[in-house]
This record gives structure tokens, C-alpha cells and sequence, in this order.
């Protein structure tokens, strides 16, 4: 049905539009404008073409800071939505009690990532910390390590804490969708003899792809938006080993006071996590076609 | 123990301190001004914002009482104090406040780099006028302005100098293990084997934040390198990759090598460093003067004093100190600057220098002078005062941007993650 002023659906979408241009389309617009100017933050800024975006090109730590975030990414994957799944399969087949599994899994989400960063940076203390601690009462002092000071263990500490904190809110995603499930089609497949192993990743995960995907997205562009655990735990360090953009981003605008560099990675970054969410739902759309093809 | 010392001495001392700073400047003093604060202050209304870096529990008692007294003295006026995370205030705190709708009228900041950027971007008023004959005239001595002078004005109204850095020590364990604090660098290796085979971890740092070590570190260079070559290759005139900078880098390895500081020194925030030093696991703790005020209120009985930096194998000077000038900068987009000069002329009135020295903090108005001191603050006040060489801190006194490619190099050859000459090398290519 077409309205009869066709002005009246821009007039219901102004509102929304209008804080959408404020909230995002003037801070990204204002964004590009300061990527092609040098300026500390106060008094006249310089205009200077592309430089800023020439010199992106060959800044080592920003590419590395890109490696990095991929690992934390790929080892959230796991850490996040695998291990989410798995906590939503044993608790939607262990009916009983499992209300509290839930509450327990899903309570690290409710905590403030500040909160949680200081928690674990204590976990973490080399000198005093609860995990090199506990290994050295058990007489495992070789396993004891600087866990967010070895380049080698800092990037994993991190994903650690990442995995614990949001695997509970992907069980509970995964959890809802697992409901949805007919409960028809686990029976037929008990009939036939399958255990809950088997009717679980054939039957009951193939039904959930949707919610998985939208995990899957929500995971990888989280990773890309990942800050604050980076800055209180690591701080980027050691030695840029867990520099991802954001912070690299932070530190280049606010510490070091160079905004038109940071807006020209700023707006690097923005591209490419437009780019990953367009070619994630061209990858989904392309799957679907072919399921209504077969 | 004597903890108290009188200092008489104090105001020449600071004055000195301040000369030393800048370099520059002839001594004089002003004439009296007593009473002056309440004449300037007018009678209209307003909200006079006060900014700074958290300065601890029992100073912010004392600003908190310059302002509930600023306000009898001044009906209509309010003042509202704003204490910001001491980090958070040194990076995105500050520019966040300037930048906001209800900046700050008066800021606290570092002389140096950072004071000519406040300047650059119009957030500096020259205060001259009320130094010169107005409410600011006579606290202090006029050497005290000169570090905080840029083109011939007064930018910065002077509050406290601090020591950057020095080697606090744990007196009952050097006692214990029957060794004295180290004078030279050979010293400073023989004293990290004789703490090591007693159990103890020789030195303690945080360096998360790149700051604390990077600090330390870079008096240790600027002692082997010359105070003119870490000068210019910090001011950008020139290169990191002149040769002295691997044989100071060097000495950073070599520290590591002999297991001088601990193996978390780039996992731990600061504040867990000096942790380590309170609970008597590290027996030195490299920081600055700030530490006498935090370890009466964190670890009352902890039996600890100082010594300046070794002196070190090179050109520099080996008696100089690190430190830096510290104070308020009135607002230049501010409308209450006179209030704000007679409210920072209140807080160094004879009255509250008195509190804020209680409060362990010791400022450079002259009023200071024949206060009881605690010994070691006097006496680092005495060492600011009669070095001949002030090294300035990098990430105050030059480019921020350099000064964390400085921290980070140093970071690395400290973790063992790179060489001397691999750091120097990638110094060079980042700032050059």
C-alpha cells in the first residue's frame, strides 16, 4: 500500500536519521577530514593530502597490530562461540539444574570489562598472582610464566580472559536457538540409535546455523572493537605484542597527540570492518542460495 | 631514625631548583603582598574550576580546604575541584577537559614540552601582570617562573619540583645483607650479586605504563651518552644511531644479564613495582620523590632511603638529577582569570604552604622556608637544588611521540627482547 503523502515515511525515519547523523555520520565525516591534516589536538592543524594514509602503508606496527587482532579474533572463535556451543549443548541436554550452569556461565558478562580486566590482571600477577600461585603450591614451578609479559603468552592470556567472559553470552545465544529445535527431530534420531553426541552436532547444530552465523559476526566484529581488556591488562605491551588498533589508535591520538594520524588509521580501521561485514553477508547469502538450490 | 629535618635552607634551595630547571634567570625577590589575594579577588559570581592529577589522599585534603576557603573569602564564588586519574589526567584527561564545555580555569601541568603545547593551542594565559606587582607577586622567588617562561611570559604558576628519579633502598635489608647503596656502576652489579644470593629481587620497577623504567633508564643514558647528546637526540636534532646510544643501552643489558630487576618489570603497572619494595620482596625501587609521601601511608614501617643514580662509565655529568618543575596554568580562555591567580595565590599563602608540607608535598614558595621537612624529602630537595645538571624527563620535557619511541626501546633491551644495537637501530628509524 503506498502511502498517500510520500513525504510521511521520511518524517517517521527523521528521528532516527537524525540521531543516526549525529551519533555516526558527522564523527565519521569529521573523522575523514582530520585524516588528511596534521594536528595535536589544539590550535591550527596543517593540511597534508594523503600523507597520513602513505604512511600507514608502510607502518610496521599498524600491520602487525592488524596480525594481531586476527589472532585474538581466530583464538576467540573458539575460546567465545565453540566453547559457547558446547556450554549450551551440555546444558540444554542436562535439564535439571541447569538454570544455575547458566547463571554462573552468563555472570562474567554482567561485569564491567574494567572490572574484569582489574580482576584478572591480579589472576595474572607474576609476583603475587593466583595462577603462578597455584602452580608453584602444586610444585610446578616450570609452568610458571609472566603470563602478561612474555610476548609469547600475552596475546593468549588475553583471549583467555575474552573466552571467559563471553562464552557465557554466546551459551545463552546458542541455548535460545537449541530451544527452538523441534524436539521431533532428536527423538527420530534416538530411535534410530544416534547417541546425544551425534544428534547434537548433526541434527541440533546444523539447525542453529543462523544463530552460529550471527555469533560468528558478532565475534569477529567484536574482535575488531576489542579496547579495554587490551588497555588495562597489556596496555598494547609487551614489546607491541598485543597492540591491536584500537589501542595503537588511543595511543597515537591521545598520548602521543597526533589526531590526524589516528584518524587516518581511525578510518582504516572503519573500512575494513565495513569490508568484513559485507563480505560476511555475501558469504551467508551465497550459502543460502545453494541450501534452497539442494 | 631523625625522619625531620629543619630546613632553612629550603627556599634557596627551590629557587636554585628552578634556576637550575631553566637555565636561565637572575634571583630576586618580590616585595610583599600579604593580603593582596583578597583585594584582587572580586565579588562576582562564578564557578572557578580547578583541574590536576590526583596528588594523593592528604593533599587533595589541603586543596579541598583552599577551596572551602577561597569560597568564605569570596561569596558568590564556587570552586570545583576535579582530581583525574593521575595517567588518565597526563593523556586524554587533560586535552578532554581544555576541550570541554566547562574547561578547566586553572590546570595543573609540567614545565617543558607539554607547557609550550598548552601555549601553542591558546590554553596558557601569561600571568605576568599578576607576578609583577599583582597577587602572585612576592610567594615566590622570580627564578622559580623561569622554567615555566615561553617568549617571555609567565606561564606557569610554580607549585612543587619534583626528582624524576632515584634508587630508594630498603635500609634493613642493604643491613642485613651488610652491604651499602651503590655509588657506581660496578657497585650497582656487585650489589644486585650480593641481593640476589641473599634471596632478595635487587630492583623492583613497573613498567607497564613505559614511563617508570623509561625514566630511570633514560638518566642512566643521559649520564653515559652526555646530557647535550641525549638532549638533542630527544629534541630530534640528532640521531639515535650515533654510537654512544649502544654502549648506554649496553649498560641496560648488562643490569639485565646480572638479574638486577625483576623479570615482571614490563608486566606490572607501577604502583605494583613499589608494591614489590612496601612488602620487602625487592630491596631498590628506582622512582621518583613522590615515593616518602605513598610508603608513610602504604607501608608506615618500611625503613627505606635513597641514593641518586650511580654514576655511570661516560661523558655525562654524574651528579646530575632528573627532575621536573610542576604547577598551574591559568586558562587562557578562562573568564575568571583573576580569580584563578588569587585562588593559586591563597593556596601558596603562608597557611596552606604549611598544610601541603604536612601533607608531604613541598612547595617553592618562599613561605617554605624553616619548615620541618621529612630527611629525605629535604634532602632530595637539597640534591635538585645544588646539582649543576638538571636532566629533563622525556616524556615532559620533549615530543611525546619520541618520547614513547624512547620508552619502548628501552622496554625491549630491559625485557631482553632486544638487543643494544637492535634497539638503538630501530630507535633511530622510528624517530629519525
Amino acid at each position: 500500500m503506498k502511502p498517500n503523502k510520500p513525504w510521511v515515511p521520511f518524517l517517521f525515519a527523521a528521528p532516527a536519521l537524525m540521531i543516526f547523523s549525529f551519533a555516526v555520520l558527522v564523527p565519521l565525516l569529521a573523522t575523514a577530514g582530520f585524516s588528511f591534516v596534521e594536528w595535536s589536538g589544539y590550535g591550527p592543524w596543517t593540511f597534508v593530502g594523503i600523507d597520513n594514509y602513505r604512511e600507514l602503508l608502510t607502518d610496521a606496527l599498524f600491520a602487525k597490530s592488524f596480525l594481531n587482532v586476527l589472532f585474538y579474533i581466530a583464538a576467540t572463535l573458539v575460546l567465545e562461540v565453540f566453547v559457547g556451543l558446547c556450554l549450551a549443548g551440555l546444558i540444554s541436554v542436562q535439564r535439571g539444574g541447569s538454570l544455575w550452569f547458566r547463571v554462573a556461565l552468563f555472570a562474567p558478562v554482567m561485569l564491567p570489562m574494567v572490572v574484569v580486566a582489574v580482576l584478572w590482571s591480579f589472576v595474572y600477577n607474576p609476583d603475587f598472582g593466583l595462577i603462578n600461585a597455584a602452580f608453584q603450591n602444586l610444585g610446578l614451578d616450570s609452568w610458571t610464566r609472566i603470563w602478561l609479559g612474555d610476548p609469547d603468552t600475552a596475546l593468549w592470556a588475553i583471549s583467555v580472559v575474552s573466552g571467559w567472559v563471553f562464552s557465557g553470552f554466546f551459551m545463552i545465544i546458542f541455548y535460545s536457538a537449541l530451544q527452538q529445535v523441534p524436539g521431533e527431530l532428536s527423538e527420530s534420531a534416538r530411535l534410530d540409535g544416534a547417541n546425544e553426541w551425534r544428534i547434537f552436532w548433526s541434527i541440533k547444530v546444523p539447525s542453529i546455523r543462523n544463530a552460529l552465523e550471527v555469533g560468528v559476526l558478532l565475534c569477529v566484529t567484536g574482535g575488531f572493537q576489542g579496547f579495554d581488556l587490551f588497555f588495562v591488562l597489556t596496555n598494547g605491551g609487551p614489546y607491541n605484542s598485543t597492540e591491536i588498533p584500537t589501542t595503537l589508535l588511543v595511543r597515537t591520538v591521545f598520548r602521543n597527540a597526533d589526531v590526524g594520524y589516528g584518524s587516518a588509521m581511525a578510518m582504516v580501521l572503519t573500512a575494513v570492518i565495513i569490508v568484513v561485514g559485507l563480505v560476511f553477508v555475501r558469504l551467508r547469502g551465497w550459502n543460502q542460495r545453494k541450501e534452497v538450490r539442494a | 631514625m631523625m625522619l625531620k629535618t629543619r630546613n632553612t635552607v629550603v627556599v634557596a634551595v627551590f629557587a636554585t631548583a628552578a634556576l637550575a630547571l631553566s637555565a636561565c634567570a637572575a634571583e630576586g625577590e618580590g616585595t610583599s603582598s600579604a593580603g593582596s589575594e583578597e583585594t584582587a579577588a572580586s565579588m562576582t559570581e562564578g564557578t572557578l574550576r580547578v583541574a590536576m592529577g590526583s596528588p594523593g589522599e592528604a593533599q587533595i585534603a589541603v586543596w579541598d580546604e583552599v577551596a572551602a576557603a577561597y569560597e568564605a573569602a569570596n561569596p558568590g564564588m564556587t570552586v570545583e575541584m576535579n582530581y583525574v586519574d593521575d595517567d588518565l589526567y597526563q593523556t586524554i584527561g587533560l586535552p578532554n577537559l581544555l576541550s570541554g564545555r566547562d574547561a578547566p580555569d586553572v590546570y595543573f601541568e609540567w614545565a617543558g614540552s607539554r607547557l609550550r603545547e598548552r601555549n601553542d593551542g591558546g590554553y596558557a594565559a601569561d600571568v605576568s601582570e599578576y607576578v609583577n606587582g599583582g597577587v602572585l607577586s612576592g610567594i615566590w622567588a622570580d627564578s622559580a617562573f623561569s622554567s615555566g617562561e615561553i617568549d617571555g611570559k609567565y606561564l606557569l604558576v610554580p607549585h612543587k619540583a619534583d626528582v624524576t628519579n632515584v634508587l630508594w633502598y630498603n635500609v634493613d635489608i642493604f643491613d642485613e645483607v651488610g652491604i651499602s647503596p651503590p655509588t657506581t656502576w660496578e657497585e650497582m652489579l656487585e650489589t644486585c650479586d650480593a641481593l640476589n644470593a641473599a634471596g632478595y629481587t635487587p630492583m623492583a620497577t613497573g613498567n607497564k605504563d613505559l614511563w617508570a623504567a623509561g625514566n630511570w633508564l633514560g638518566h642512566l643514558s643521559s649520564r653515559v651518552v652526555g646530557e647535550d647528546v641525549y638532549d638533542s637526540a630527544l629534541a630530534q636534532r640528532s640521531s639515535f644511531g650515533d654510537p654512544e646510544w649502544v654502549e648506554a643501552f649496553g649498560y641496560i643489558k648488562e643490569m639485565v644479564d646480572r638479574d638486577c630487576v625483576n623479570d615482571s618489570a614490563n608486566a606490572i603497572a607501577d604502583n605494583e613495582g613499589a608494591q614489590l619494595f612496601f612488602q620487602g620482596e625487592a630491596a631498590m625501587h628506582p622512582i621518583g620523590s613522590w615515593l616518602v609521601s605513598w610508603a608513610i601511608d602504604e607501608a608506615p614501617d618500611l625503613n627505606f632511603d635513597y641514593v641518586n643514580l650511580p654514576s655511570m662509565p661516560g661523558a655525562g655529568n654524574q651528579d646530575s638529577v632528573i627532575g621536573v618543575l610542576t604547577g598551574y596554568v591559568i586558562n587562557e580562555k578562562s573568564e575568571l582569570k583573576d580569580q584563578a591567580a588569587a585562588f593559586l595565590a591563597m593556596a601558596n599563602n603562608e597557611e596552606f604552604v604549611g598544610k601541603f608540607i604536612t601533607a608531604e608535598a613541598v612547595p617553592l614558595a618562599l613561605s617554605a622556608a624553616n619548615a620541618e621537612l621529612d630527611a629525605r624529602t629535604a634532602a632530595l630537595n637539597s640534591m635538585l637544588g645544588d646539582s649543576a645538571s638538571i636532566v629533563g624527563p622525556p616524556d615532559t620535557d620533549y615530543d611525546l611521540e619520541v618520547a614513547d619511541a624512547f620508552y619502548r626501546a628501552v622496554a625491549a633491551v630491559l625485557g631482553g627482547v632486544s638487543t643494544p644495537e637492535e634497539a638503538a637501530a630501530n630507535l633511530a628509524a622510528e624517530v629519525d
